[in-house]
This record gives C-alpha cells, sequence and structure tokens, in this order.
C-alpha cells in the first residue's frame, strides 16, 4: 500500500466521521430518539431495542462531533457539556448490562439468602446475592384514615462476612445497601400464617410461613394455596376476619388481627383452626402456630449510579457556564 | 383568611395584567402599577400558602388545586424578577400575565382538596426537584411571552421597540437568554428528579408518562438550542419554536397529572 492509498483512505475515514458527527444529523438524531421515546411510552412492554439504537445512533454523533467539530472543542464548557452527555450515554448503557431488578419478600425473623421471587438482570451482572444475608426484624407503618399510608420503619438486621449483625432502620425513602444491592421496603405486604409441620415418616419437622396476599390491598382475598413439603398433598388456607386489621375509620397502624380463624381445606376436608390448633393429614401433622406479617422488598444494584450523577452535575454546571459567558458576553456587549 | 389573602393576591395579579395590556396597547406607561400590584399580590399569595401549609402540615405539592396555586405563585415571582432585572422584558407581561390569569381561572374552579402527603415525599429532593421545575417553567414564560410578542406583527415589534428592542435579532437574544436559563433548570430539574425517583421507589428513571413527557420537553428544547446556534435560525422561527416548547412544556406539568397519576403521587 503506497503513500497515496494511505492518505485516500485517510481522507475517507475523516470525511466519514465527519459526516456522522454532522450537526444536522444531530438535529435529525434528536427527532429520531423523541420518536423512540414517544414509542417506547405507547407500545404495551416498551421499545427497549429502536429506543437502544436510536440512543446508540446519538451517541455515536456525539462522539464523532466530538472529535471532528472545531467550535466545540474551541469552548471548555461546552466541550465538558457534550462529553458529559456521551458519557451518561455510554455509563447508562453500562448500567442497563449490569444492573440487576428483582423482588423477595421476608416474614418477620426471616433471614434473606440471596433467593428472589422475580428477577431481571444483564447479561454482566456479577451475581453477589448469596452472600448477602439480613434479617427482617419487623416493621411499622402508621395509616391516616382512609387507608392512606404513611410513614413505613423496618428493622433490619445486615451481617457481615465476619458474621457480625448491624442493625438499620429502612423504609420509604431510606434502602439498605449491601455491597452496592440496595433493598426497598414497598407497599407490598401482608400476614403470614405460620405452620410447624412434622411428617410421619421419621423426617424432622420443620417451620414456615405461607404468606397471603398484600394487605389491605387485597383485604377481601385473604387466601392462599400451597404444597405442603415433601409431599404432593395441595393445602389451601383463607383468614377469616371479623373485623379489618387496620380500621379505615381514623388513623392507624399497621398490625396483626387480634380474633380471626383460620379456614383450611385439604384433600375435601374442611377445617377451622385458632392458633394451638393442629391437623392430622395421612403424611404428617400440621400445627398452626399463628399470624405473623411479611414485607415485600424490591433490590436494585447499578453500579454506574454514583458515576452517572457525577456527570450530569459535571454537565449541568458546564452548560451554566457556557450559558453564562455567552449570554453575560452579549449583555456586557450591548 | 387563608382564602381572603388568596382572592387579594387573585385582584392584585388579574389588576396588574390589566394594567401591562392597557399599557402596551395604549401605550402608557404603568410599570410601577403593574410591578406594585404584582408584588403585592405575591405577598398576600405567599401569606395564604404559607397559612395553608400550617394548616395541612405539607407544602404545596399534592393536589391539583395547590400545584395549580404554586405554580401561578412562581410563575409571578420569576416573572416580577425578571420584569425588575431586565427592562425589556416588561413589554411581554401583555402576554405573560394573561396566561397567569388562565392558571388562577383554572385553580379557582378547582376543588382546594388538602390531599395526603406520602412518606416518600418527605425529603429534600422534592425541593430541589419542584423547585428547579419552578424556575425552568418561569424562564420558558418569558422566553416564550418575547417570543409571542415577536410574531405579533405591527403591535409586538412596537411593544418591543417600547421595551428598548429595536430589532427581531435583540428581541430574540433576549428570549433565547431566557431559554438557555430554562435548559439549565430543566436539566437539574430532571437530575434531582431521578436521585429522588431512585430513593424513593429503587429506580432512578422508569420512562412513566410525566418522566417521558420531561425528557421530550427537554430534548425538543436542545433540540431548538442545537438548531438555532449551528443552522442559524430565521429569529421568527426561533420565537414560534419557543412558543411550542412552552406549549409542550405546559402540557407536561398540567397535562399530565390527568393521564397519569401513578408514582408522581407516590404508591399507596
Amino acid at each position: 500500500m503506497n503513500a497515496t492509498t494511505l492518505a485516500l483512505r485517510e481522507g475517507l475515514a475523516r470525511r466519514v466521521v465527519r459526516g456522522v458527527g454532522s450537526p444536522r444529523l444531530t438535529l435529525a438524531l434528536i427527532a429520531l430518539v423523541g420518536l423512540a421515546v414517544i414509542g417506547h411510552a405507547r407500545v404495551e412492554g416498551g421499545l427497549a431495542g429502536p429506543l437502544a439504537a436510536a440512543f446508540a445512533m446519538a451517541a455515536a454523533n456525539l462522539a464523532a462531533a466530538l472529535l471532528t467539530n472545531a467550535r466545540l472543542r474551541a469552548d471548555l464548557a461546552l466541550f465538558v457539556f457534550h462529553l458529559s452527555l456521551l458519557a451518561l450515554l455510554a455509563l447508562a448503557a453500562t448500567g442497563r448490562l449490569t444492573a440487576l431488578t428483582g423482588t423477595l419478600e421476608l416474614a418477620q425473623g426471616e433471614v434473606f439468602d440471596g433467593h428472589l421471587l422475580t428477577r431481571e438482570a444483564g447479561p454482566l451482572h456479577p451475581d453477589r446475592l448469596a452472600r448477602l444475608r439480613f434479617v427482617n426484624d419487623g416493621f411499622t407503618i402508621d395509616y391516616a384514615e382512609g387507608w392512606r399510608r404513611g410513614r413505613t420503619t423496618n428493622d433490619v438486621r445486615a451481617f457481615g462476612q465476619d458474621g457480625r449483625a448491624v442493625h438499620h432502620a429502612i423504609g420509604d425513602i431510606t434502602p439498605l445497601v449491601l455491597e452496592g444491592y440496595r433493598f426497598y421496603t414497598t407497599s407490598n405486604k401482608g400476614f403470614a400464617i405460620v405452620m410447624r409441620w412434622v411428617p410421619r415418616d421419621g423426617r424432622p419437622a420443620e417451620r414456615g410461613t405461607v404468606h397471603l396476599p398484600s394487605y389491605p390491598l387485597n383485604e377481601h382475598r385473604q387466601a392462599q394455596s400451597w404444597r405442603i413439603p415433601g409431599t404432593s398433598r395441595e393445602a389451601w388456607v383463607m383468614l377469616d376476619l371479623d373485623a379489618p386489621a387496620i380500621d379505615p375509620s381514623r388513623a392507624s397502624t399497621f398490625q396483626l388481627p387480634g380474633a380471626h380463624r383460620l379456614v383450611f381445606v385439604t384433600g375435601g376436608e374442611r377445617r377451622e383452626l385458632r392458633p394451638g390448633d393442629n391437623i392430622s393429614v395421612p403424611e404428617g401433622v400440621l400445627v398452626y402456630e399463628g399470624l405473623t406479617a411479611w414485607m415485600g422488598y424490591k433490590v436494585y444494584y447499578d453500579p454506574t449510579l454514583p458515576w452517572l450523577l457525577a456527570c450530569a452535575a459535571v454537565g449541568v454546571l458546564a452548560l451554566a457556564a457556557f450559558f453564562w459567558r455567552r449570554f453575560g458576553r452579549e449583555g456586557r456587549g450591548a | 383568611m387563608e382564602a381572603q389573602l388568596l382572592g387579594a393576591a387573585v385582584a392584585g395579579y388579574g389588576l396588574a395584567g390589566s394594567f401591562a395590556l392597557v399599557g402596551t396597547v395604549m401605550r402608557r406607561r404603568l410599570e410601577m402599577a403593574v410591578v406594585g400590584l404584582l408584588a403585592g399580590g405575591l405577598l398576600a399569595h405567599t401569606a395564604s400558602l404559607a397559612l395553608r401549609w400550617e394548616r395541612v402540615g405539607h407544602g404545596p405539592f399534592i393536589s391539583m388545586f395547590e400545584v395549580l396555586s404554586s405554580n401561578v405563585w412562581s410563575l409571578t415571582l420569576v416573572f416580577l424578577a425578571a420584569y425588575l432585572r431586565v427592562r425589556a422584558v416588561r413589554p411581554a407581561a401583555a402576554v405573560a400575565l394573561p396566561f397567569i390569569f388562565v392558571l388562577m381561572a383554572w385553580m379557582l374552579v378547582t376543588h382546594p382538596d388538602d390531599g395526603h402527603f406520602p412518606a416518600t415525599y418527605r425529603t429534600l429532593w422534592l425541593y430541589a426537584h419542584v423547585g428547579f421545575g419552578k424556575v425552568f417553567l418561569g424562564a420558558l414564560l418569558v422566553s416564550a411571552a418575547v417570543g409571542v410578542l415577536m410574531v405579533s406583527g405591527p403591535p409586538g415589534a412596537r411593544a418591543l421597540r417600547a421595551g428598548g428592542l429595536p430589532d427581531e435579532a435583540r428581541a430574540e437574544q433576549l428570549a433565547l437568554r431566557f431559554l438557555a436559563l430554562a435548559f439549565v433548570f430543566e436539566s437539574m430539574m430532571l437530575v434531582t428528579g431521578a436521585i429522588w425517583a431512585q430513593d424513593a421507589w429503587g429506580r432512578y428513571w422508569a420512562w412513566d408518562p410525566l418522566e417521558t413527557w420531561s425528557f421530550l420537553t427537554w430534548l425538543v428544547l436542545a433540540g431548538l438550542l442545537h438548531a438555532r446556534f449551528t443552522l442559524r435560525l430565521a429569529p421568527r422561527a426561533t420565537a414560534l419554536a419557543i412558543a411550542g416548547v412552552f406549549v409542550l412544556a405546559v402540557l407536561t406539568f398540567f397535562g399530565m397529572p390527568f393521564v397519569s397519576t401513578a408514582l408522581h403521587k407516590g404508591a399507596i
């Protein structure tokens, strides 16, 4: 390859990059991103692919403009603002690849063992959930008249790698942060039935909870089906309350119901249980120990969060500096 | 007392708007009267908002009445500051104050609910987010009002000349200054909103209707500034586009609560 060919290729590459970074193309891509955002908002389930493609094209245009546009590079504030925009796009993309969003439920006294009920993670997510441990030590929720939810305070103990427990009070705008994973309390919470199962085959007895649907959202649907552990036996339970556990006619707090019956159905047999009652089935004995509460949590992990904030702050400051100088100069000149 | 003070504020704002219109149409200098009435109205409105805050236990962030009332207050405050600081803005009062008057009329026919203040609103980020949003809308109102005068033919041009803007280019520069201010404050509004959303709902961005349309407003504003500075749009085209951005921002601020009450009102 001779020098002339090399020069031609370099010239062509420069023209291509300049074309990609053209200000007119920027305008078209802004319109394209806008259309993709509208499409994403209007289509059921969103249009993540087209939205990502539109942002990727905008990022390419921005990168090419930063390389080739002399006016952009001549003004430090303008350059930094556009560089911040590019970094924000890159970080948001990295975040999508590495982030995790999930949900979990823990009854009072239950330890989080890394298991999530729902989970959505990017392909590059470094899964460290299994080594996190915390226990739900109970929560309080204030209600205004009409079941309008107020402050939520959830006591939790988080365990470090050395097994040492640290107490945290979380809730509403205060998450529990463990190794970058942020655990948030949610409006999803309710009552859990505490059962002890004593199998007849000699296996050890086990104690567990059955979470009833969220309360008070599902006030009249406090029923749940589940399978007795180690058997193929299906069971159905329903919490029968004489009065709402949270009085909607006055300010109150989330509390366990006082007088209640537990309707228990298995194999066509129906029984009403009170705390301490048990029911015998061919595979063993179930003991109804009482009620407790469960809290639903949302977990979020995104390692780019502090960098996103830093880039956004630098970008806004650079933008303000650019306009301050531009219009300040014009103002003084006028 | 709260209602009486609000009534006094509405009267002050209404009279200020009327004086501004009369001054523009009749070419009379009524600026001191406009300033006095706006300032008096603002004082009464501030006292009314403070009394309501004390009574219901939270700021004006929840019900439509509160949102409209606080926006009337903040738009008037920003416009009055611009009116006092930048002489050339004064003719724009004939456009800006009638718009604020329309918001006031809407406020007066809205039920003044106390609303429920969600626990996720108990954060300083709420004040930062809402505060930046209010400055954004106020600056955009000033910019759009100047823009509307620019495209209003001879009466608008005459009013702008009376304010010391002899040609379209200077009027456009004034509109652009406030547009740039709006862009900076809208950016800050989005950033602080994302920080708050991360704390409150465990995600910094989720494309809910209010987030989507706020981002679209930011995008259109960015596109307009980009087009103006790189493609050299004509001043009238810029003025029309600014008015378009303002309409989009108003629909986002005041229209979206009718489309979605989720999340931004706090899940119960």
